[in-house]
Protein backbone atom coordinates (compact mmCIF):
# COMPACT_ATOMS: atom_id res chain seq x y z
CA UNK A 1 0.00 0.00 0.00
CA UNK A 2 1.25 3.50 -0.53
CA UNK A 3 1.86 6.35 1.21
CA UNK A 4 -0.91 8.42 -0.09
CA UNK A 5 -3.49 5.96 0.69
CA UNK A 6 -2.12 5.38 4.01
CA UNK A 7 -2.72 8.99 4.44
CA UNK A 8 -6.39 8.89 3.10
CA UNK A 9 -7.32 6.17 5.73
CA UNK A 10 -5.46 7.61 8.83
CA UNK A 11 -7.37 11.00 7.91
CA UNK A 12 -10.70 8.93 7.36
CA UNK A 13 -10.34 6.86 10.53
CA UNK A 14 -9.38 10.63 12.42
CA UNK A 15 -12.73 12.42 10.90
CA UNK A 16 -15.09 9.38 12.02
CA UNK A 17 -13.04 8.23 15.73
CA UNK A 18 -15.05 9.34 18.67
CA UNK A 19 -12.12 9.38 20.64
CA UNK A 20 -8.08 9.80 20.59
CA UNK A 21 -7.06 7.92 17.55
CA UNK A 22 -4.01 5.37 19.41
CA UNK A 23 -1.22 3.24 17.30
CA UNK A 24 -3.41 0.07 18.49
CA UNK A 25 -6.60 1.21 16.39
CA UNK A 26 -5.03 2.28 13.75
CA UNK A 27 -3.10 -0.86 13.48
CA UNK A 28 -6.37 -2.98 14.43
CA UNK A 29 -8.44 -0.78 11.62
CA UNK A 30 -5.45 -1.76 8.93
CA UNK A 31 -4.39 -5.07 10.06
CA UNK A 32 -5.85 -6.51 6.65
CA UNK A 33 -3.12 -5.06 5.15
CA UNK A 34 -0.64 -6.73 6.51
CA UNK A 35 2.52 -4.78 4.35
CA UNK A 36 2.15 -1.47 6.61
CA UNK A 37 5.15 -1.14 8.16
CA UNK A 38 5.31 3.19 8.92
CA UNK A 39 4.06 4.24 12.54
CA UNK A 40 0.97 5.89 12.88
CA UNK A 41 2.90 8.85 13.99
CA UNK A 42 5.02 9.36 10.66
CA UNK A 43 1.89 9.16 8.41
CA UNK A 44 0.17 11.93 11.27
CA UNK A 45 3.29 13.98 10.39
CA UNK A 46 2.21 14.04 6.70
CA UNK A 47 -1.05 14.96 7.14
CA UNK A 48 -0.19 17.88 9.56
CA UNK A 49 1.92 19.27 7.02
CA UNK A 50 -0.59 19.42 4.29
CA UNK A 51 -3.07 21.05 6.35
CA UNK A 52 -0.90 23.82 7.35
CA UNK A 53 0.78 23.96 3.60
CA UNK A 54 -3.17 24.31 2.56
CA UNK A 55 -4.13 26.66 4.97
CA UNK A 56 -7.11 24.07 6.80
CA UNK A 57 -8.87 25.75 9.40
CA UNK A 58 -8.27 22.93 11.56
CA UNK A 59 -5.31 20.70 13.08
CA UNK A 60 -4.29 17.49 14.29
CA UNK A 61 -3.66 17.42 18.14
CA UNK A 62 -1.53 14.55 20.34
CA UNK A 63 -3.76 14.21 22.95
CA UNK A 64 -4.68 10.87 26.14
CA UNK A 65 -2.39 8.68 23.92
CA UNK A 66 -3.87 9.20 20.60
CA UNK A 67 -4.98 12.03 17.95
CA UNK A 68 -7.56 14.03 17.23
CA UNK A 69 -8.80 16.59 14.84
CA UNK A 70 -9.17 20.09 16.33
CA UNK A 71 -10.43 23.54 14.89
CA UNK A 72 -7.79 26.29 14.65
CA UNK A 73 -7.54 28.68 17.18
CA UNK A 74 -7.90 31.74 14.73
CA UNK A 75 -12.01 30.13 14.94
CA UNK A 76 -13.01 30.02 17.81
CA UNK A 77 -15.15 32.81 18.43
CA UNK A 78 -17.03 31.60 15.33
CA UNK A 79 -17.43 28.00 16.36
CA UNK A 80 -17.84 29.03 20.14
CA UNK A 81 -21.38 30.58 18.81
CA UNK A 82 -21.90 27.46 17.23
CA UNK A 83 -22.27 26.20 20.80
CA UNK A 84 -23.47 29.17 22.10
CA UNK A 85 -26.05 27.52 24.44
CA UNK A 86 -23.83 24.50 25.34
CA UNK A 87 -20.12 26.19 25.91
CA UNK A 88 -19.24 24.79 29.38
CA UNK A 89 -18.39 27.22 31.74
CA UNK A 90 -14.63 27.48 33.22
CA UNK A 91 -14.31 25.31 36.40
CA UNK A 92 -14.32 26.96 39.54
CA UNK A 93 -11.41 27.37 41.89
CA UNK A 94 -13.08 24.39 44.37
CA UNK A 95 -13.02 22.26 41.00
CA UNK A 96 -9.62 22.85 39.85
CA UNK A 97 -8.56 22.28 43.36
CA UNK A 98 -9.88 19.03 43.51
CA UNK A 99 -9.39 17.98 39.96
CA UNK A 100 -5.43 18.53 41.13
CA UNK A 101 -5.79 16.60 44.06
CA UNK A 102 -6.87 13.70 42.21
CA UNK A 103 -5.02 13.84 39.41
CA UNK A 104 -1.38 13.90 41.40
CA UNK A 105 -2.93 11.68 43.98
CA UNK A 106 -5.19 8.97 42.41
CA UNK A 107 -6.85 6.56 43.30
CA UNK A 108 -8.04 8.81 45.76
CA UNK A 109 -11.17 9.19 48.28
CA UNK A 110 -13.34 12.10 49.14
CA UNK A 111 -12.29 11.85 52.71
CA UNK A 112 -8.19 12.43 51.47
CA UNK A 113 -9.38 15.32 49.07
CA UNK A 114 -11.55 16.95 52.56
CA UNK A 115 -8.28 16.24 54.18
CA UNK A 116 -5.98 17.96 52.12
CA UNK A 117 -8.38 20.62 51.11
CA UNK A 118 -9.89 21.14 54.67
CA UNK A 119 -13.43 21.57 53.82
CA UNK A 120 -16.13 19.28 51.88
CA UNK A 121 -15.13 18.44 48.26
CA UNK A 122 -18.98 16.50 47.28
CA UNK A 123 -20.13 19.36 45.51
CA UNK A 124 -16.77 19.77 43.37
CA UNK A 125 -16.50 16.18 42.93
CA UNK A 126 -20.02 16.03 41.77
CA UNK A 127 -19.97 18.29 39.30
CA UNK A 128 -16.34 17.31 38.35
CA UNK A 129 -18.33 13.82 37.92
CA UNK A 130 -21.09 15.20 35.71
CA UNK A 131 -18.39 16.67 33.14
CA UNK A 132 -16.89 13.63 33.65
CA UNK A 133 -13.47 14.71 33.70
CA UNK A 134 -13.37 12.03 37.17
CA UNK A 135 -14.58 8.68 37.41
CA UNK A 136 -15.20 6.12 39.58
CA UNK A 137 -12.83 3.19 40.03
CA UNK A 138 -13.43 0.79 42.54
CA UNK A 139 -13.66 1.16 46.32
CA UNK A 140 -11.08 1.29 48.78
CA UNK A 141 -10.04 -1.55 50.93
CA UNK A 142 -10.19 -0.03 53.71
CA UNK A 143 -13.06 0.33 56.27
CA UNK A 144 -16.34 1.87 54.93
CA UNK A 145 -14.90 0.77 51.45
CA UNK A 146 -15.00 4.62 49.97
CA UNK A 147 -15.25 5.10 46.20
CA UNK A 148 -12.26 5.74 44.46
CA UNK A 149 -11.80 9.14 41.97
CA UNK A 150 -9.40 8.67 39.32
CA UNK A 151 -9.28 11.11 36.49
CA UNK A 152 -10.67 10.30 32.85
CA UNK A 153 -9.80 9.95 29.26
CA UNK A 154 -11.83 13.17 28.60
CA UNK A 155 -9.62 15.56 31.90
CA UNK A 156 -6.63 14.66 29.22
CA UNK A 157 -8.42 15.95 26.42
CA UNK A 158 -10.12 19.11 28.39
CA UNK A 159 -6.13 20.01 29.19
CA UNK A 160 -4.67 18.79 26.39
CA UNK A 161 -2.50 16.58 27.95
CA UNK A 162 -0.48 13.12 26.75
CA UNK A 163 -0.91 11.26 29.88
CA UNK A 164 -1.09 11.88 33.32
CA UNK A 165 2.75 12.23 33.17
CA UNK A 166 2.38 15.52 31.20
CA UNK A 167 1.41 17.43 34.73
CA UNK A 168 4.01 19.33 35.56
CA UNK A 169 6.03 17.81 38.93
CA UNK A 170 4.42 19.28 42.02
CA UNK A 171 6.24 21.41 43.78
CA UNK A 172 8.69 20.36 46.60
CA UNK A 173 7.87 21.61 50.10
CA UNK A 174 11.21 23.90 50.00
CA UNK A 175 10.36 25.36 46.50
CA UNK A 176 7.08 26.42 48.22
CA UNK A 177 9.05 29.04 50.73
CA UNK A 178 11.22 31.95 48.86
CA UNK A 179 15.14 32.29 49.85
CA UNK A 180 14.78 34.38 52.69
CA UNK A 181 12.38 32.46 54.42
CA UNK A 182 14.34 29.31 54.10
CA UNK A 183 17.19 30.83 56.30
CA UNK A 184 15.19 31.58 59.00
CA UNK A 185 14.36 27.81 59.57
CA UNK B 1 -10.16 49.93 61.24
CA UNK B 2 -10.39 45.75 60.72
CA UNK B 3 -8.94 44.07 58.10
CA UNK B 4 -12.09 42.39 57.01
CA UNK B 5 -13.24 46.40 56.60
CA UNK B 6 -9.73 47.65 54.97
CA UNK B 7 -9.58 44.86 52.99
CA UNK B 8 -13.18 44.61 51.95
CA UNK B 9 -12.70 40.94 51.91
CA UNK B 10 -15.73 38.07 50.97
CA UNK B 11 -15.09 35.00 53.09
CA UNK B 12 -16.73 33.65 49.87
CA UNK B 13 -13.66 34.69 47.90
CA UNK B 14 -11.84 32.04 50.41
CA UNK B 15 -12.11 27.87 49.32
CA UNK B 16 -11.88 26.87 53.26
CA UNK B 17 -10.01 27.67 56.30
CA UNK B 18 -6.51 26.71 54.96
CA UNK B 19 -7.21 29.01 51.98
CA UNK B 20 -7.74 31.86 54.53
CA UNK B 21 -4.90 31.28 56.82
CA UNK B 22 -2.62 31.34 53.50
CA UNK B 23 -3.65 34.98 52.63
CA UNK B 24 -3.41 35.83 56.08
CA UNK B 25 0.13 34.64 56.52
CA UNK B 26 1.18 36.14 53.35
CA UNK B 27 -0.71 39.57 54.00
CA UNK B 28 1.31 39.78 57.35
CA UNK B 29 4.50 38.42 55.43
CA UNK B 30 5.11 36.19 58.13
CA UNK B 31 7.11 33.41 58.45
CA UNK B 32 5.14 30.20 57.43
CA UNK B 33 7.31 28.00 60.18
CA UNK B 34 7.34 30.12 62.50
CA UNK B 35 3.74 31.38 62.91
CA UNK B 36 2.66 34.63 65.26
CA UNK B 37 -0.12 32.63 66.12
CA UNK B 38 -2.05 34.96 68.74
CA UNK B 39 -2.11 37.84 65.61
CA UNK B 40 -2.96 34.63 62.72
CA UNK B 41 -6.11 33.73 65.33
CA UNK B 42 -6.89 36.83 66.05
CA UNK B 43 -7.63 37.78 62.17
CA UNK B 44 -9.02 34.17 61.44
CA UNK B 45 -11.90 35.04 64.21
CA UNK B 46 -12.43 38.24 62.27
CA UNK B 47 -13.52 36.07 59.88
CA UNK B 48 -15.31 33.11 61.45
CA UNK B 49 -17.81 36.07 63.12
CA UNK B 50 -18.10 37.03 59.52
CA UNK B 51 -19.00 33.17 58.09
CA UNK B 52 -21.67 32.68 61.10
CA UNK B 53 -23.52 36.06 60.26
CA UNK B 54 -23.32 34.60 56.36
CA UNK B 55 -24.60 31.33 57.67
CA UNK B 56 -22.16 29.75 55.05
CA UNK B 57 -22.50 25.97 54.80
CA UNK B 58 -18.65 25.97 55.01
CA UNK B 59 -18.87 28.12 58.61
CA UNK B 60 -18.05 24.70 60.64
CA UNK B 61 -15.05 24.13 58.79
CA UNK B 62 -13.87 27.46 60.15
CA UNK B 63 -15.07 27.13 63.56
CA UNK B 64 -13.11 24.18 63.47
CA UNK B 65 -10.08 25.70 62.50
CA UNK B 66 -10.69 28.60 64.97
CA UNK B 67 -10.69 25.96 67.43
CA UNK B 68 -7.46 24.40 66.41
CA UNK B 69 -5.49 27.64 66.75
CA UNK B 70 -6.90 28.39 70.07
CA UNK B 71 -5.49 25.10 71.29
CA UNK B 72 -1.66 26.12 69.28
CA UNK B 73 -2.57 29.11 71.14
CA UNK B 74 -2.68 27.81 74.46
CA UNK B 75 0.24 24.92 74.15
CA UNK B 76 2.54 27.50 73.34
CA UNK B 77 1.76 29.43 76.78
CA UNK B 78 2.80 26.31 78.42
CA UNK B 79 6.16 26.10 79.48
CA UNK B 80 8.70 23.70 77.91
CA UNK B 81 9.70 20.85 80.78
CA UNK B 82 13.84 20.98 81.22
CA UNK B 83 15.49 18.32 81.30
CA UNK B 84 13.55 16.20 79.56
CA UNK B 85 15.93 14.81 76.90
CA UNK B 86 13.23 13.84 74.00
CA UNK B 87 12.49 17.21 71.02
CA UNK B 88 9.81 18.55 72.20
CA UNK B 89 7.58 18.90 69.20
CA UNK B 90 6.40 22.28 68.06
CA UNK B 91 2.40 22.59 68.49
CA UNK B 92 2.06 24.24 65.08
CA UNK B 93 3.94 21.68 63.00
CA UNK B 94 0.98 19.44 62.08
CA UNK B 95 -0.71 22.65 61.08
CA UNK B 96 1.99 23.84 58.72
CA UNK B 97 2.43 20.75 57.23
CA UNK B 98 -1.12 20.77 56.26
CA UNK B 99 -0.97 24.13 54.83
CA UNK B 100 2.44 23.19 53.02
CA UNK B 101 0.87 20.28 51.79
CA UNK B 102 -2.67 22.55 50.45
CA UNK B 103 -0.75 25.14 48.72
CA UNK B 104 1.57 22.37 46.95
CA UNK B 105 -2.17 21.85 45.53
CA UNK B 106 -3.65 24.90 45.44
CA UNK B 107 -0.55 25.80 43.30
CA UNK B 108 -0.84 22.44 41.22
CA UNK B 109 -4.89 23.78 40.65
CA UNK B 110 -4.07 27.49 39.23
CA UNK B 111 -1.33 25.64 36.96
CA UNK B 112 -4.21 23.54 35.82
CA UNK B 113 -6.70 26.33 34.95
CA UNK B 114 -3.59 28.10 32.61
CA UNK B 115 -3.88 24.83 30.84
CA UNK B 116 -7.57 25.13 30.66
CA UNK B 117 -7.16 28.76 29.77
CA UNK B 118 -4.95 27.67 26.83
CA UNK B 119 -6.97 24.69 25.71
CA UNK B 120 -10.18 26.85 25.21
CA UNK B 121 -9.88 28.17 22.28
CA UNK B 122 -9.38 24.64 20.33
CA UNK B 123 -12.38 22.23 19.65
CA UNK B 124 -12.04 18.77 18.96
CA UNK B 125 -13.69 17.22 16.35
CA UNK B 126 -16.95 15.25 17.39
CA UNK B 127 -17.27 12.16 15.92
CA UNK B 128 -20.39 10.26 17.69
CA UNK B 129 -20.17 6.54 17.87
CA UNK B 130 -22.11 4.21 15.66
CA UNK B 131 -25.07 3.26 16.91
CA UNK B 132 -24.91 -0.46 18.38
CA UNK B 133 -24.94 -3.43 15.86
CA UNK B 134 -27.02 -6.15 18.09
CA UNK B 135 -25.22 -8.46 16.28
CA UNK B 136 -22.35 -8.02 18.16
CA UNK B 137 -22.67 -7.84 21.91
CA UNK B 138 -19.28 -6.92 22.82
CA UNK B 139 -20.22 -2.93 21.22
CA UNK B 140 -18.25 -0.28 22.06
CA UNK B 141 -20.69 0.72 25.11
CA UNK B 142 -19.78 -1.81 27.53
CA UNK B 143 -17.67 0.89 29.84
CA UNK B 144 -20.42 2.46 31.09
CA UNK B 145 -19.68 3.91 34.81
CA UNK B 146 -20.90 3.17 38.18
CA UNK B 147 -21.99 6.45 38.27
CA UNK B 148 -23.69 6.57 34.96
CA UNK B 149 -26.07 3.79 36.22
CA UNK B 150 -26.56 5.33 39.10
CA UNK B 151 -27.91 8.36 36.93
CA UNK B 152 -29.59 6.94 34.58
CA UNK B 153 -31.76 4.94 37.67
CA UNK B 154 -32.51 8.08 39.42
CA UNK B 155 -33.95 9.51 35.57
CA UNK B 156 -35.89 6.46 35.54
CA UNK B 157 -37.04 6.52 38.83
CA UNK B 158 -37.87 10.08 38.42
CA UNK B 159 -39.85 9.00 35.13
CA UNK B 160 -41.89 6.19 37.01
CA UNK B 161 -45.28 6.98 38.33
CA UNK B 162 -46.31 4.72 41.22
CA UNK B 163 -49.94 3.57 40.20
CA UNK B 164 -53.09 4.57 42.61
CA UNK B 165 -53.63 2.03 44.83
CA UNK B 166 -56.15 1.52 47.16
CA UNK B 167 -55.51 -1.38 49.00
CA UNK B 168 -52.44 -0.95 51.27
CA UNK B 169 -50.20 -4.15 51.89
CA UNK B 170 -46.38 -4.70 52.58
CA UNK B 171 -44.92 -6.13 49.92
CA UNK B 172 -42.19 -8.50 50.73
CA UNK B 173 -39.23 -8.41 48.68
CA UNK B 174 -36.17 -9.70 48.95
CA UNK B 175 -32.29 -8.95 47.30
CA UNK B 176 -31.87 -12.66 46.42
CA UNK B 177 -35.78 -13.39 45.43
CA UNK B 178 -34.82 -9.99 42.79
CA UNK B 179 -31.73 -11.63 41.49
CA UNK B 180 -33.14 -14.96 41.26
CA UNK B 181 -36.06 -12.90 39.19
CA UNK B 182 -33.28 -11.27 36.80
CA UNK B 183 -31.44 -14.77 36.30
CA UNK B 184 -34.65 -16.16 35.23
CA UNK B 185 -35.72 -13.43 33.21
CA UNK B 186 -32.34 -13.87 31.20
CA UNK B 187 -33.07 -17.09 30.62
CA UNK B 188 -35.59 -16.11 27.81
CA UNK B 189 -34.44 -12.79 27.34
CA UNK B 190 -30.28 -12.36 26.77
CA UNK B 191 -30.73 -9.04 26.28
CA UNK B 192 -32.83 -7.74 29.00
CA UNK B 193 -33.82 -4.29 29.12
CA UNK B 194 -34.27 -2.71 32.77
CA UNK B 195 -37.19 -0.90 31.92
CA UNK B 196 -38.63 -4.20 30.46
CA UNK B 197 -38.01 -6.00 33.79
CA UNK B 198 -39.84 -3.51 36.17
CA UNK B 199 -42.46 -2.46 33.69
CA UNK B 200 -44.68 -5.03 35.71
CA UNK B 201 -44.12 -3.63 39.53
CA UNK B 202 -46.56 -2.08 41.06
CA UNK B 203 -44.26 0.09 43.76
CA UNK B 204 -40.71 2.30 43.84
CA UNK B 205 -39.48 -0.14 46.68
CA UNK B 206 -39.53 -3.90 44.32
CA UNK B 207 -37.97 -1.30 41.93
CA UNK B 208 -35.43 -0.19 44.02
CA UNK B 209 -35.03 -3.96 45.70
CA UNK B 210 -34.46 -4.75 42.08
CA UNK B 211 -31.78 -2.06 40.76
CA UNK B 212 -29.38 -3.29 44.35
CA UNK B 213 -29.87 -6.81 42.68
CA UNK B 214 -28.69 -5.62 39.75
CA UNK B 215 -25.77 -3.98 41.20
CA UNK B 216 -25.21 -6.76 43.62
CA UNK B 217 -24.84 -8.98 40.58
CA UNK B 218 -22.43 -6.47 38.53
CA UNK B 219 -19.98 -6.86 41.35
CA UNK B 220 -20.12 -10.71 41.19
CA UNK B 221 -19.84 -10.55 37.38
CA UNK B 222 -23.04 -12.59 37.09
CA UNK B 223 -24.66 -9.81 34.49
CA UNK B 224 -22.91 -7.13 32.10
CA UNK B 225 -24.69 -3.91 31.77
CA UNK B 226 -23.97 -1.59 29.04
CA UNK B 227 -26.07 1.21 27.99
CA UNK B 228 -26.29 3.39 24.11
CA UNK B 229 -25.77 7.18 25.89
CA UNK B 230 -26.27 8.59 29.10
CA UNK B 231 -30.44 7.74 30.51
CA UNK B 232 -30.81 5.73 28.06
CA UNK B 233 -32.19 2.30 29.14
CA UNK B 234 -29.92 -0.19 30.69
CA UNK B 235 -29.21 -3.48 28.78
CA UNK B 236 -28.45 -6.61 31.09
CA UNK B 237 -26.41 -9.48 29.66
CA UNK B 238 -24.82 -12.63 31.47
CA UNK B 239 -21.43 -12.01 33.08
CA UNK B 240 -18.47 -14.22 32.93
CA UNK B 241 -19.66 -16.12 36.30
CA UNK B 242 -22.83 -18.20 35.26
CA UNK B 243 -25.58 -19.10 37.93
CA UNK B 244 -25.92 -17.81 41.80
CA UNK B 245 -22.97 -16.15 43.53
Amino acid sequence: MDKLELKNIVEALLIATPEPLTEARFQQSISEDTEVDIPLKDIIELLQEEYADSGRAFQVFEVAGGYQLVTRPEYESYVRKLFARSTKLRLSQAALETLAIVAYRQPVTRVEVDAIRGVNSDSPLRTLLERKLLEIRGRDDGPGRALLYRTSTEFLQYFGLQSIKDLPQLKEVDQLIPEEDQNLV
Amino acid sequence: MSIRESYRIDLEMFEGPLDLLLFLIKKDEVNIYDIPVAQITRNFLEFVEMAKELKLHTAGDFILMAATLMKIKARMLLPVEEGTDEEVEDPRSELVNMLLEYKRFKEAAFALGEREHQQRPYFYRQAGAPPEETSDPGGLLEDIKLYDIMLTFKYLLQNYEEPAMHAVELEEVSLSEQINFILTRLETDPKLRFSSLIERFQSRLVIVVTFLAILEMLRAQQIKVRQTKLFDDLIISRGSVIGQA
